[in-house]
């Protein structure tokens, strides 16, 4: 009795402690926020199961993934010039892992990563996942190039408004899609030279020039993930040469070549990784993964990152990964604004965020995708 | 620890500085043969193999380490239920390939080698093991390891990669 009494008002307590019921839930489907500089797309190439890429969009502000796009088996990607626009050259088995092969181009939206539409491609997709250059838009958006590989070396001319072929276009042997003016399709040769193609906006062959060697496939060949800048691309060698290209000259100029190591570093440290440099374009600068290795270690990734000022040639800063408990950097990417930030995917899929004017570790993403081979941004 | 690994990194350039990479090869395949029972270190690699699991010995065709997949680039059929030469059941062999040219220490000379894709089946998803010497990016389409070579098969679906002897490199 006496303990009942005593008990009375604690029980009464516990009831007016109560916090009310949690209110039902309404299942809604996310938008995304207002775009960011800051957002990146992660391709992961998912090796342990190809036919199933993907790529995550990534904000490299809050650190949260925000999205993901579908990209099939060995895919190639590439965003509109406005950034509205992933456009994804996929191939899929009817049977899921076998079955009737379909080569298309699927276009997501990036305000809602929707898929809109897509175009049929002949079965000669290039199937080679690395560099931008596999897929590309001209520079107003009108034409999309696809290579192709058969291993016979062409590429597809689409029309991606009216989501239809136009033709294709037999490269000589020469290999990449690197868009140029309008409408200029650049691809690299194994001489070392640069067959450029001239269209009309209908995707027809107008003229087609080679250039003069500017690299020796043999002695010291250039990493086909050629890096945008403001006026072409830099392509950088196994050796740490670096090639500066204005395409947006015809025919294109190239620039005399530079080192990115002295000449006691040469032949030791080296470039290496599956996206091997980045450019921010206002600031001229160029941030590339660099280790100490020889012969075929042009894939292994970076133990640090080097930071060039592309005018002057100049080495401005030398950022070690390790003392950060990062692994060897694959692919690294740089935000296009004033406040620019660096992207650095590692190999064991960790993707660090640095302030890309101090080279200040922000943020470590443990595991970003299983294999993220290339980093992608407006 | 830091001073031995100066040591150690003083007295390995040194050598290299006096020594080809090729004669240092077929000077230890010469010192190593029959000797393929001793122990092995552990290895640092790059790429993603390094990420593998304790490999098996150098000289076992599920070793990444093995001397015949110094160019290879993908999944070892000798793990997926081939052998180093052998696609497993149910898959279809690449009639196109790259190629490599790799020193087998065990009789000091260097080989051809074929890497052709086993195909039809999605990725065997083990013994993940990337080399590259002399590998070249893909407008040399013969070396280069990215590409897949199922590329011309009825089912080009990617599962693993086989290194067949093609025969002795021509010095």
């Amino acid at each position: 009795m006496l303990c009942a009494a005593l008990s009375w008002p604690l029980l009464a307590a516990r009831v007016l402690a109560t916090p009310p019921p949690l209110p039902a839930e309404h299942l809604t489907v996310e938008r995304l926020p207002p775009r960011s500089p800051h957002w990146v797309y992660v391709f992961d190439y998912m090796f342990d199961n190809e036919i199933d890429a993907r790529v995550y969009l990534y904000d490299g502000d809050s650190y949260r993934r925000l999205g993901q796009i579908g990209a099939g088996f060995y895919s190639s990607l590439n965003l509109s010039p406005d950034g509205g626009t992933t456009a994804v050259a996929s191939t899929y088995f009817a049977r899921g892992s076998r079955g009737a092969r379909t080569d298309v181009v699927e276009f997501t939206d990036n305000a809602t990563l929707t898929v809109t539409h897509e175009i049929l491609l002949p079965s000669k997709r290039a199937l080679s996942a690395l560099g931008l250059f596999n897929l590309s838009y001209s520079a107003d958006g009108h034409l999309l190039y696809a290579a192709y590989m058969t291993p016979a070396a062409s590429f597809g001319v689409l029309d991606p408004a009216a989501g239809t072929v136009l033709g294709e276009v037999d490269t000589a042997g020469c290999v990449l899609v690197i868009p140029s003016g309008h409408y200029r399709v650049s691809s690299l040769c194994e001489s070392g030279r640069v067959l450029t193609v001239t269209l009309d906006a209908q995707g027809h062959e107008l003229a087609r020039a080679m250039s003069e060697p500017f690299f020796d496939a043999d002695q010291d060949p250039v990493f086909v993930q050629g890096i945008p800048t403001t006026r072409g691309n830099v392509f950088l060698s196994f050796l740490g040469e670096v090639h500066q290209i204005d395409f947006s000259a015809a025919p294109p100029e190239f620039a005399a070549p530079w080192s990115l190591v002295s000449p006691a570093e040469k032949g030791h440290w080296r470039p290496g990784a599956y996206q091997v440099g980045a450019v921010h374009r206002e600031l001229g600068r160029l941030y590339v993964p660099m280790h100490e290795g020889g012969e075929g270690t042009h894939k292994d990734g970076g133990t640090e990152i080097w930071v060039y000022d592309l005018a002057s040639h100049r080495r401005l800063a030398r950022w070690p990964l390790k003392v950060h408990g990062l692994s060897r950097v694959i692919a690294v990417q740089v935000s296009q604004d004033p406040a620019p930030i660096l992207f650095a995917a590692t190999e064991t899929s960790q993707l660090a965020v640095f302030d890309a004017l101090t080279g200040r570790l922000r943020h470590i993403e443990k595991h970003v995708a299983q294999s993220p081979w290339m980093l992608l941004n407006p | 620890m830091r001073k031995l690994d100066q040591l150690c990194e003083r007295s390995t350039r040194s050598l290299a500085q006096r020594t080809s990479r090729r004669s240092l090869l077929a000077s230890l395949g010469q010192l190593l043969t029959g000797a393929a029972l001793l122990p092995l270190l552990p290895m640092d690699r790059a790429g993603r193999a390094r990420a593998a699991e304790a490999a098996p010995r150098a000289d076992s065709p599920e070793s990444c380490e093995y001397w015949k997949y110094c160019a290879i680039d993908g999944f070892l059929c000798s793990c997926c239920g081939g052998t180093s030469a052998s696609c497993p059941p149910g898959t279809a062999p690449s009639p196109i390939s790259w190629i490599g040219t790799c020193h087998n220490a065990a009789d000091g000379r260097d080989y051809i080698v074929s890497y052709n894709d086993c195909c039809g089946k999605s990725s065997c998803a083990t013994c993940d093991c990337t080399r590259n010497e002399g590998e070249k990016p893909i407008y040399r389409p013969s070396r280069n390891n990215d590409l897949n070579w199922c590329m011309a098969n009825a089912d080009v679906n990617y599962h693993c990669t086989v290194s067949v002897i093609l025969g002795v490199a021509e010095k």
